[in-house]
């Protein structure tokens, strides 16, 4: 059971996921941003799973967040759960499938999918993403992707079959760095395969593009 | 329905990366049928939003699981997206020790029809049906005749009741095009229901504008102090516009129907 695995790896001393944090509590399992750690008694605390559905839906300014990965969860406040299964519920709606995929990952279950087959399997309005050249597709990833500004994922694709993603920094694709710049012992949210966001960008790039 | 405690649910939305209250009627029949405790576990994914169709069977850990689009029609979401996002052999799947049922559409329900007419009841309450044109608005789309199919058997079986003087359908992506409402229709009084899942980026933010109601796209309607204020007079006509039939609550109950036909029509792949 993934719930399981979760509370091996919180006992092995994870205790942070993109911008969380969560310990062990007498109850249970506090859950915060971890910028709040040291100030948790003024957040607003809350006691839901579907709270933390609603905290992940919109930022501080109160815009829609459609990447959970973003790095700008709103501050302020305090989940109390009181079992592991709560907690990894919201764990999922704050990161969705961040503890499955690492578990697949290293269980071998799954791959890293490279963009160019993502691309190519596109229909619609996005089938004209198999244009994409390698040059622009590196452009695009580069700046579309990067942990500091735009999503905290650790990418492990390459632009093409076999390539590895060596046209980023090394860390935006090692799983041992908290892509927050903390460096806590946090669980990396791998990017097994692009997202829809970043097929949607490669479709907005190519469109400006100079035909 | 048959006891699924040991069966997985995943509910499949289109989501949206510009509008909050896409996802919502998912998340929201999900959490009824969390509540009624009838699945071991039940998932939303999203074509638009996370956690993505690529993800989901990752996260989902029982071995029968029904997947459920919850879409207005069959289509080029239904027959070309999800079954290759999911990776799909066909209506039964075995793949890595799960058997994957992938189910109906919800809009294929018999109910539609009578949603429609509720919500078309509830925005226009106190009309004359008989001076009453009814305009069931979809998206329509180049990409799959059936999603235009789908509203067009809806208009059918309405027409069929004979309660107002006129039923018609109007597309966003294809002829007849909802702009063209005002020639489309002959009655003083025009009802609009959208035949779509959310209130979202289409229903609310887009179509308004296409019927002259809204000079240009507002805000959400979670970001809004009033949903509409009906009627609209336009030309000498009045308009009133509808809410998406998706956050009905019976929509819980046709996700498990959805799921009871589909065991009906699989019975081996029920009893693996």
């Amino acid at each position: 059971m993934i719930r399981d695995d979760l509370a091996r790896l919180i006992k092995a001393g994870y205790n942070a996921l993109g911008e969380l944090e969560f310990t062990e509590s007498s109850h249970g399992y506090l859950l915060y941003h971890w910028a709040d750690r040291n100030s948790l008694p003024e957040a607003e605390v809350y006691h839901s799973t579907d709270d933390a559905r609603e905290i992940a839906k919109f930022d501080s300014s109160g815009a829609y967040r459609p990447l959970k990965g973003a790095p700008n969860l709103p501050r302020g406040w305090l989940i109390e759960l009181t079992s592991i299964d709560a907690l990894q519920r919201a764990l999922d709606y704050f990161y969705p499938g961040a503890i499955a995929s690492w578990l697949a990952y290293h269980a071998g279950t799954v791959a890293p999918v490279c963009l160019r087959k993502t691309l190519n399997r596109q229909s619609g309005m996005y089938r004209v993403t198999r244009q994409l050249t390698e040059d622009q597709a590196q452009d695009l990833v580069k700046e579309a992707c990067r942990s500091d500004s735009r999503c905290l994922r650790t990418i492990l694709w390459g632009i093409e079959e076999n390539q590895s993603p060596d046209f980023l920094p090394s860390s935006k694709s090692d799983p041992t760095v908290d892509q927050t710049g903390q460096e806590r012992a946090a669980l990396p949210i791998l990017c097994l395969e692009a997202c829809n966001l970043l097929v949607a960008a490669a479709r907005t790039a190519l469109k400006k593009s100079p035909r | 329905m048959t006891n699924k405690t040991k069966s997985s649910l995943v509910l499949v939305g289109h989501g949206s990366t510009l509008n909050p209250d896409s996802s919502a009627p998912t998340f929201q029949h999900a959490d009824e049928i969390v509540r009624r405790g009838l699945f071991a576990e039940v998932y939303c994914t999203f074509w638009k939003e996370e956690p993505s169709l690529r993800e989901i069977l990752r996260m989902v850990e029982g071995e029968d699981v029904y997947v459920v689009p919850n879409f207005i029609s069959e289509g080029y979401f239904t027959e070309t997206v999800i079954p290759r996002e999911l990776e799909l052999a066909g209506p039964v799947t075995h793949r890595a020790g799960k058997i994957i049922k992938y189910c109906e559409p919800v809009g294929n329900d018999p109910r539609m029809v009578d949603l429609l007419l509720r919500r078309a009841r509830e925005a226009a309450p106190n009309v004359p049906e008989e001076k009453t044109s009814l305009l069931i608005v979809g998206h329509g789309t180049s990409l799959n005749e059936k999603s235009a199919e789908a509203a067009q058997s809806q208009v059918r079986a309405i027409r069929d009741k004979g309660l107002y003087a006129e039923v018609s359908e109007a597309y966003m992506e294809e002829s007849p095009f909802i702009a063209d409402w005002r020639q489309n229709t002959t009655q003083p009084n025009v009802v609009v229901v959208p035949f779509f899942i959310a209130d979202g980026l289409h229903s609310y933010q887009d179509i308004p504008v296409l019927l002259g109601i809204e000079s240009s796209p507002t805000a959400a309607a979670s970001q809004q102090e009033v949903f509409r204020r009906n009627p609209y007079p336009l030309e000498g006509r009045l308009l009133y516009y509808a809410n998406a039939i998706g956050t009905e609550p019976l929509m819980a109950d046709v996700i498990l129907d959805t799921i009871d036909r589909f065991d009906r029509k699989h019975p081996s792949a029920s009893a693996a």
